[in-house]
């Protein structure tokens, strides 16, 4: 008899499940790190001090647990009650955070795409992630039970998504990226998956912003949305970035292409745009801005103000006023940058001659990889520094007369390294009001990892550096405490969490999920 | 039709067969223009019920004596076999086996093929006799089948989510596990009792940590000595009679409901791509 009373109670299925709440997400990490970021202000910090510059030479692994991936693993965990979910191309798993032991798999079937995936979203009893092929996936966070599947490309096989959805308020917000294709960015309903808004990252014909791209046709364009946003709840402004226009390395779009390489300030709860600020007009380097828009309060300029600071892929560190997109400073963070020679009054570039590519090749710095790129910084608010992985890096690269078609793959021509001028990654500690460096850890290798960094109260930063080693770093000096090689190519970011008052720190490496601790 | 053919209709695709035997040509091909056309499927089934259930059973389980055709349903060479090797293997028969030919029109032998491709194929591809809105009301109501199994977040979670039942798993499958739950894997459902007689399942465990999500949908990471406070349960959760406590219509009524539980269903038999190259993101 138990099991059928147990029928009609369990109608609606959730109860006894701990709920995450929007106050949860507004909160920020704490043991738990419930979002891609870790908060919505995009810090990537984590309070716990547990794991400190006195002891952190002690930590060493708990677990490892193996993903059948084919690609290198470029998901952050998120943790939430001593449970962990990661993602795969089209798959999500729980896992027993302390353990490592899997708790559920859900593999989404009939996936059109494989590739990767950076993470997944989380509220009340929910957990969603994107497949390759752009469609929304709802799980029950308990079982990995099948709520909805929402397909926000409408089945348009142009378009591939990559990047971990945010939660703001009751909408899940999404973007996609495309190789021709004009992107969009979407707000779904977190119940249903219905679509509340889309905001076109190309104007449409007539709209404002449409006359930036010559004769192109406007269903083109690209600017992809491939990478999380943050949000400002007080002023309830989305800030979500942008990526380069298509054709990547030129061809037939005169004009600044709005809005590639922008980060753009829009209203969550309509879609409607309130500002922009365009990093790269009429980008001819793949320059994406998808790097994370990070949100502070400090003083500049003598007065306490609202700032939005990115350390973009064309080698500046922008500040921005995140109430209105005002421009504020832009400061180089890397030395090899010749495309550019500084920035105007307004933010805009003050582009050298002869940068564009060209037929016999032209060297250019930063590389198409960029000065810095989708590797997570994080920001120490309480030192004034922003930790942004960089790369010293420049390409020659080439134009092509071959006519550029939408998603064929062909982007408008190519590059290729110098080999008597191989690039090199740091860490730098950027003084947040300033771009300037304050300190910086150089990571020699082979320029194949794409890794970010997590700063923790523990004085701490750790990051992945470009040999295969999680290394953790002095804060204030960057002075090296602690490192282990895991053996594998590094494209993802460690983050921090606890469980039962015990702090761990997590990266994936390679097709492995790896979990640090300290000794009991 | 040769004399002596009725009830010997495919008998013994012997799982012993040699690829030769077979006359293996290639991979499986869409060679059959009826192979998904579902008024084709349904007519095949009815040839099969008077040209082949005498060895391979009604359903194309299986004969039962020997000498008896093999299990269609779960047979790796059916599965592997090209729509044309399907169709040869009817018209010619089976070297060596005693699989005979059949002197039929090409249409139905088309038809014959289809239904047997049918029968390995997902649920959801599949015609079913039962009541589909009858199997929802047992299935939630006096079978049960709710408390333990969620269906796009509806139900329990002490038995496996069923949203997609009908593009994992076969018919014959379906109705399998409800009327023989003794022989399916209860891995990650092992039953266990949890401190205060709350009821769940081991999602997995070794000699240091258990972990298990109970029925109200709370999930337990037991940790050493926390092991101690729950009871593993022998067998499954999952009801061993309803081959009595339900009746064959209610059970096609149930297997109709399952086997039209599907995610992405027009998408389900195409083979992931690759992004186009060159896009890092």
């Amino acid at each position: 008899m138990k099991i059928f009373l147990l029928a009609a109670l369990l109608g609606s299925a959730g109860f006894g499940a701990a709920q995450v709440t929007d106050q949860d997400l507004r909160k920020g990490p704490d043991e738990n790190w419930l979002t891609y970021v870790g908060d919505y202000a995009g810090h990537r910090y984590s309070p716990l001090n547990q794991i400190n510059r006195s002891n952190v030479a002690r930590l060493s692994p708990k677990w490892v647990r193996h993903i059948d991936t084919q690609a290198d693993l470029e998901t952050t965990p998120l943790v939430y009650r001593g449970v962990m979910y990661v993602t795969n191309s089209n798959e999500v798993y729980a896992l027993d955070a302390v353990t490592g032991r899997e708790i559920w798999r859900y593999a989404a079937t009939g996936v059109r795409r494989r590739g990767v995936n950076r993470g997944a979203a989380m509220l009340g009893d929910s957990i969603y992630f994107e497949t390759s092929d752009c469609h929304l996936i709802a799980l029950r966070r308990a079982n990995g039970g099948f709520l909805w599947d929402r397909d926000f490309a409408a089945a348009d096989r142009a378009y591939s998504c990559t990047g971990a959805p945010l939660i703001v308020k009751d909408k899940v917000i999404v973007g996609v990226a495309s190789s021709g294709k004009a992107c969009f960015i979407a707000a779904l309903s977190t119940t249903t998956g219905e679509e509340i808004w889309r905001f076109r990252t190309v104007p449409k014909p007539g709209e404002p912003g449409s006359d930036s791209w010559g004769t192109l046709p406007l269903d083109w364009g690209s600017a992809p949305a491939w990478t999380t946003g943050t949000w400002d709840p007080d002023l309830n402004i989305l800030y979500w970035a942008t990526g380069n226009p298509w054709p990547d390395f030129g061809g037939d779009r005169p004009g600044d292409n709005l809005y590639s390489d922008c980060v753009l300030a829009l209203d969550p709860d309509n879609g409607k745009l309130k500002w922009y600020f365009q990093f790269v007009p009429h980008d001819t380097h793949d320059w994406d801005a998808n790097e994370t828009p990070v949100l502070l309060n400090a003083d500049f300029g003598g007065r306490a103000r609202k700032l939005l600071v990115q350390a973009n892929r064309d080698g500046f560190y922008y500040i921005l006023d995140r109430t209105n997109g005002e421009f504020l400073l832009a400061e180089p963070f890397v030395h090899k940058l010749n495309w550019a020679r500084g920035v105007d009054s307004k933010g805009r570039p003050i582009v050298a001659t002869n940068m564009d590519p060209s037929s016999g090749g032209v060297r250019v710095c930063p590389s198409v990889h960029g000065a810095t790129n989708y590797w997570a910084p994080s920001l120490n608010a309480a030192l004034g520094l922003l930790y942004v992985v960089s790369l010293e890096e420049c390409e020659t690269y080439y134009s092509s007369a071959q006519k550029p078609v939408p998603n064929s793959g062909f982007r408008g021509t190519g590059h290729t390294s110098i080999p008597s001028e191989p690039g090199e990654f740091f860490l730098r500690a950027l003084d947040v009001k300033t771009g300037k460096l304050r300190w910086e850890y150089p990571m020699p290798g082979p320029t194949t990892m794409w890794a970010g960094a997590v700063a923790t109260a523990g004085g701490l930063v750790f990051t992945a550096d470009d040999s295969g080693d999680l290394v953790a770093l002095n804060a204030e000096t960057g002075a090296d405490l602690w490192h282990f090689y895991m053996g594998s190519n590094l494209k993802a970011s460690p983050m921090a969490f606890a469980v039962n008052g015990q702090e761990y720190i997590t990266i994936a490496a390679g097709s492995n999920i790896f979990m640090f601790g300290l000794p009991q | 039709m040769r004399p002596g053919t009725t009830l010997a209709a495919f008998a013994v695709l012997s799982a012993q067969l040699l690829p030769g035997q077979l006359g293996r040509t290639g991979p499986p091909s869409a060679a059959n223009p009826l192979a998904r056309d579902q008024p084709a499927v349904e007519a095949g089934q009815k040839q099969f019920q008077q040209l082949c259930a005498g060895c391979h059973g009604r359903s194309g389980q299986g004969g039962q004596g020997e000498g008896q055709g093999p299990d269609l349903m779960n047979s790796w060479e059916v599965r592997r076999a090209s729509d044309t090797e399907l169709m040869n293997w009817i018209h010619n028969g089976v070297k060596g086996t005693a699989m005979p030919a059949f002197t039929l029109a090409s249409d139905q032998i088309r038809q014959l093929a289809a239904f047997v491709r049918s029968l390995n194929a997902p649920a959801n591809s599949v015609p079913v006799e039962g009541s589909i809105a009858n199997g929802e009301s047992l299935f939630y109501g006096k079978a049960g089948c709710g408390a333990c199994h969620m269906i796009r977040g509806r139900g329990g979670y002490l038995g496996p989510d069923l949203s997609n039942a009908g593009l994992e798993h076969r018919l014959s499958e379906l109705r399998g596990a409800i009327l023989n739950p003794a022989a399916l894997s209860i891995s990650g459902y092992r039953p266990i009792l949890l401190a205060g007689g709350v009821r769940g399942v081991v999602k997995n465990e070794s000699n240091w940590s258990m972990q298990v999500l109970d029925e109200t949908g709370q999930i337990h990471l037991l940790h050493g000595e926390e092991m101690k406070s729950a009871r593993l349960q022998s067998g499954s959760w999952m009801p061993a009679d309803y081959v009595r406590r339900l009746s064959p219509n209610e059970i096609d009524d149930i297997v109709a409901f399952l086997s039209r539980q599907a995610v992405r269903v027009e998408e389900s038999d195409r083979q992931p791509q690759r992004p186009p190259r060159g896009e890092p993101n």
